[in-house]
């Protein structure tokens, strides 16, 4: 099974692609202008964010990218689109051949190219009697297109593609959180030769649906000897099954001009001169290989936050990696509304390494974290606990303590010294003897 | 000022060069008109075409904000071709204007009103917009001063588009000094128009022309009148002390096919808003099918030459023929400027008559088929296709009507146009009609 998919992403701009209505939700026809509504005498203007936003998503996909890229005009009659032709790009994409590993295989990517959004349409009444309303809010806001080669290979690996994606972008450039339910794909499939393209699916639930019933449907199809037709069809999100569009228009049909409003953009040096920020899913595997943690672990790490990997890359200089996610994947994540502030980082640093070189106990490190988090009242009451558990620990390691004990009480001395030893003088030398002595009673 | 208005309202009612006028002069600014192709606040913009009756947009465009913002009252908007499509005016559904020398002749178009207005308005200032030729062809026929700036120069927001790679606002007046002044106020870069920020910032004095060339491509199919005429109109050129050289531009001949093609392919795709959904021309039969609705809505609003444009338009971008005419036409482009680029190493700029004949009759048009009409414009086309800025004056009277003459410089350099423009007003005098109120 061969499947490719065209994926569309919001950018996160505050204002749209071509003028300057803001891109936050509002009511009906609120966020309108000229530009965006297409009236006579408007023209667009580029948002340098919004291209910016691009470029990153380009480069990071390792996409080839040209000196200068250009609009084009995509011509076509609905009511959802203003200017009844979408400003996109057919000739210049932002970038082309590029790739994304996922789980260790490498997915071809055809281009990336920025485009807008046209209007939406509400339908209501009952059919028959239905009245559509247009919303034009959404119309001109920027969307990345991603297109992908025909190299996944089943609807899970389509859905994991797409979820990975978002969690990388999420991080790379800002894309919004609900990406998962809001991105609209356009899928190609085939199981046998011919290829199918599912179009305008919402979510990446529906996708996995439509992909499943679409890969069923050929298969059938080509198992009872039937022929697979080339087609375009859509998903019905009620029924859960794809039907025929009955549409034959190929790409050409558009009748691609450049926009010649918006010129070309020199975008080679813009591109180049971009910071990346490191994406988590690249942090993880450097996170592998630098510091041999498991791959579980880094995902782990890197999905809860990047500061929380920031300060695990810290400890990791002072003491061995296994003590440094045992202790941000602990008591760290644990309290990290209030440990995330860089001011206590240095304390924490400090804690982990001296427990790290036994100057202090684990018991010891952990309170001295919690405290530092501000959990003094359960530390004091893990205090309490803290003496007993350092007392039985040291009996349970030294049964021959235990068997001295029997024979001569003055053994407890032993434990006694250890603990307070241990405890620095954290407990009183009356609470420790009464503690040793209580311990030792209870197991002879 | 009161003459003045009375002046605006006999070019309304007996030249038909506007569609709408101002209720009345404000006292201590100076008046200038624009083609309803150009958005204006409180006023209808309806770019010749019924499928924009009742458009009115809710902003100015920036050349005419501009001119307010320099003490200018817009006192009304000038007929026109439907959305430019048209070398004679003929094409409105707003009233066809007459031309002020002979009411049974055209102003040329497609900014015909402007061209009128201009004419018959003394101190008038009438801003026009050239795709193809728009504001030398109503200069040369209405004899005034036209200047159609380099592509860029003015800002387009607020132009309702033809082509917008060929779109550009220029000034007609009847004297090179007040449109030197307006052009002024309103070039330079605006945000709103990206590609009006590339420009070089005006110098504050143009350079006299000294060596002009002449294509002798140019000066086949001339009617005779106008070339004699404009031999004559060189011999003073020589007499003010400039070289004429004659040249060869080869390209030429290729400009006007590549003109009509990239202009209607975007034509067509501008226009493909109209469909009476937004603004303009409304339609209330809201049960019909979308496609339906917007057939009926265009069958009806846009006149016969809009619909040959867009099917031409459309038939070039499409698969197949997109290569062979859209994209050969973007070469032919490219090999026009390289030739006048050529021709600027040795010379200052290009003339030529502006276009083949003096104004025909309102009858002889009817007779045109449509590519003789779209022939009349082999002279104006190649500046505009290369976005070279240009002027027209006139330069003879030929049965006492204008003859117009027509100047090419390189990109940017309007105002040696300018300067030309002027220094010609020393050596002929131009003729106004009288107009008697």
């Amino acid at each position: 099974m061969k499947i490719g998919l065209e994926m569309h992403f919001q950018l996160p701009t505050r204002s749209k692609l071509f003028c300057s209505c803001p891109t936050a939700p509002a009511e009906p026809n609120h966020n309108v202008c000229p530009v965006c509504l297409g009236y006579p005498g408007s023209r667009p203007a580029l948002n340098r964010k919004a291209l910016e936003a691009g470029l990153s998503i380009a480069r990071f996909l390792d996409c080839k990218i040209e000196e200068r890229v250009w609009f084009s005009r995509k011509t076509y009659f609905y009511p959802d689109l203003p200017k009844n032709f979408q400003i996109t790009q057919y000739e210049s994409p932002l970038g082309t051949d590029g790739h994304f590993d996922l789980n260790g295989r490498r997915i071809g990517i055809w281009r990336v190219h920025l485009e807008e959004d046209p209007g939406r349409i509400k339908r209501v009444g009952r059919s028959g009697e239905e009245i559509a309303f247009v919303d034009y809010n959404r119309s001109g806001i920027p969307l990345v297109e991603i297109v992908t080669a025909p190299d996944l290979t089943s609807p899970e690996e389509a859905r994991a593609l797409i979820d990975q994606l978002v969690t990388e972008l999420r991080s790379l450039c800002g894309l919004e959180a609900q990406d998962e339910q809001t991105v609209r794909v356009d899928a190609n499939l085939s199981v046998g030769e011919e290829r199918v393209e599912v179009k305008n699916v919402q979510g990446l639930r529906n996708l996995e649906k439509a992909l499943r019933f679409e890969a069923n449907r050929q298969s059938k199809l080509l198992a009872a000897g039937k022929k697979v037709v080339r087609e375009t069809r859509r998903f019905d999100e009620e029924r859960k099954v794809t039907t025929s569009a009955r549409e034959k228009e190929t790409e050409e049909d558009y009748g691609y001009i450049g926009e010649p409003d918006l010129g070309e953009f020199r975008i080679g040096e813009m591109a180049r001169n971009l910071e990346l920020k490191e994406t988590p899913l690249a942090r993880a595997k450097r996170l592998v290989a630098s510091f041999g943690i498991g791959e579980a672990t880094a995902k782990q790490l890197v999905l809860t936050s990047h500061s929380l990997t920031d300060l695990f890359e810290e400890l990791c200089l002072h003491v061995p990696p296994e003590r440094a996610v045992s202790w941000t994947t602990g008591p760290i994540s644990g309290n990290w509304a209030v440990l995330q502030d860089q001011a206590k980082w240095p304390d924490i640093v400090r804690i982990v390494k001296d427990d790290s070189e036994g100057l202090i106990n684990d018991t010891e490190a952990k309170r001295r974290i919690l405290s530092l988090a501000g959990v003094q009242q359960e530390a004091a009451v893990e205090g309490g606990d803290g003496l007993g558990k350092l007392i039985s620990d040291f009996i349970d390691e030294h049964p021959e303590v235990l068997a001295d004990y029997r024979k001569n009480p003055k053994a407890a001395n032993t434990v006694i010294g250890h603990v307070m030893k241990e405890s620095k003088g954290r407990y009183s030398s009356r609470e420790v003897v009464e503690g040793v002595r209580k311990e030792l009673e209870k197991r002879v | 000022m009161s003459d003045t208005y009375g002046l605006i309202r006999y070019a309304q009612t007996k030249h038909l060069a506007f569609t709408e006028v101002a209720e009345g002069l404000e006292d201590g600014k100076f008046h200038f008109s624009a083609k309803d192709n150009l958005c204006a606040d409180g006023f209808q913009a309806r770019a010749g075409s019924a499928v924009l009756d009742g458009y009115s947009p809710p902003f100015d465009a920036t050349c005419i904000g501009r001119m307010k913002g320099s003490g200018g009252q817009l006192v009304g908007k000038t007929t026109m071709d439907e959305f430019g499509f048209g070398t004679f005016s003929t094409n409105s559904a707003h009233g066809v204007p007459l031309n002020p020398f002979d009411r049974e002749r055209s102003c040329g178009g497609s900014s015909g009103g402007a061209g009128a207005a201009a004419c018959l308005i003394p101190g008038h200032i009438a801003l026009g917009v050239s795709t193809g030729g728009s504001i030398s062809g109503p200069a040369s026929f209405c004899g005034v001063v036209g200047l159609t700036p380099t592509y860029g120069r003015v800002s387009r927001y607020g132009l309702i588009d033809y082509g917008n790679s060929l779109d550009k606002v220029g000034l007609l007046s009847r004297s090179a000094s007040l449109v030197a002044r307006h052009f002024r106020t309103m070039a330079g870069p605006d945000p709103k128009d990206p590609t009006s920020c590339a420009q070089p910032a005006l110098a504050g004095k143009g350079r006299m022309p000294s060596s002009l060339a002449v294509p002798r491509e140019a000066l086949q199919n001339l009617d005779p009148s106008v070339r004699s005429s404009f031999q004559e109109a060189l011999g003073k050129l020589k007499g003010m002390g400039m070289e004429v050289h004659e040249v060869s531009m080869g390209s030429l001949r290729f400009a006007l096919p590549a003109y009509y093609i990239l202009a209607t392919s975007e034509a067509s795709t501008n226009l493909a808003r109209y469909c009476g959904m937004r603004f303009g021309r409304r339609e209330e039969k809201f049960d019909q099918h979308f496609n339906d609705f917007f057939t009926g809505v265009r069958s009806e609003g846009f006149g016969d030459e809009a619909k040959r444009r867009i099917l031409l338009g459309t038939f070039c971008r499409m698969v197949g023929f997109r290569s062979r005419y859209y994209l050969k036409s973007l070469a032919v482009r490219q090999l026009l400027i390289e030739e006048y680029r050529k021709v600027f190493r040795d010379h200052d700029a290009v003339v030529t008559p502006t276009m083949p004949f003096v104004s025909p009759r309102f009858e002889e048009i009817g007779r045109m088929k449509p590519l003789e009409m779209y022939g009349a414009d082999v002279l104006t086309v190649p500046p505009n296709l290369t976005g070279m800025p240009h002027i027209s004056v006139p330069c003879a009277y030929v049965a006492g009507l204008p003859v117009g003459m027509q100047m090419v410089a390189d990109h940017w350099k309007e105002l040696d146009l300018l300067e030309a423009a002027s220094a010609w007003e020393n050596v002929f005098e131009y003729r106004f009609p009288e107009v008697s109120l």
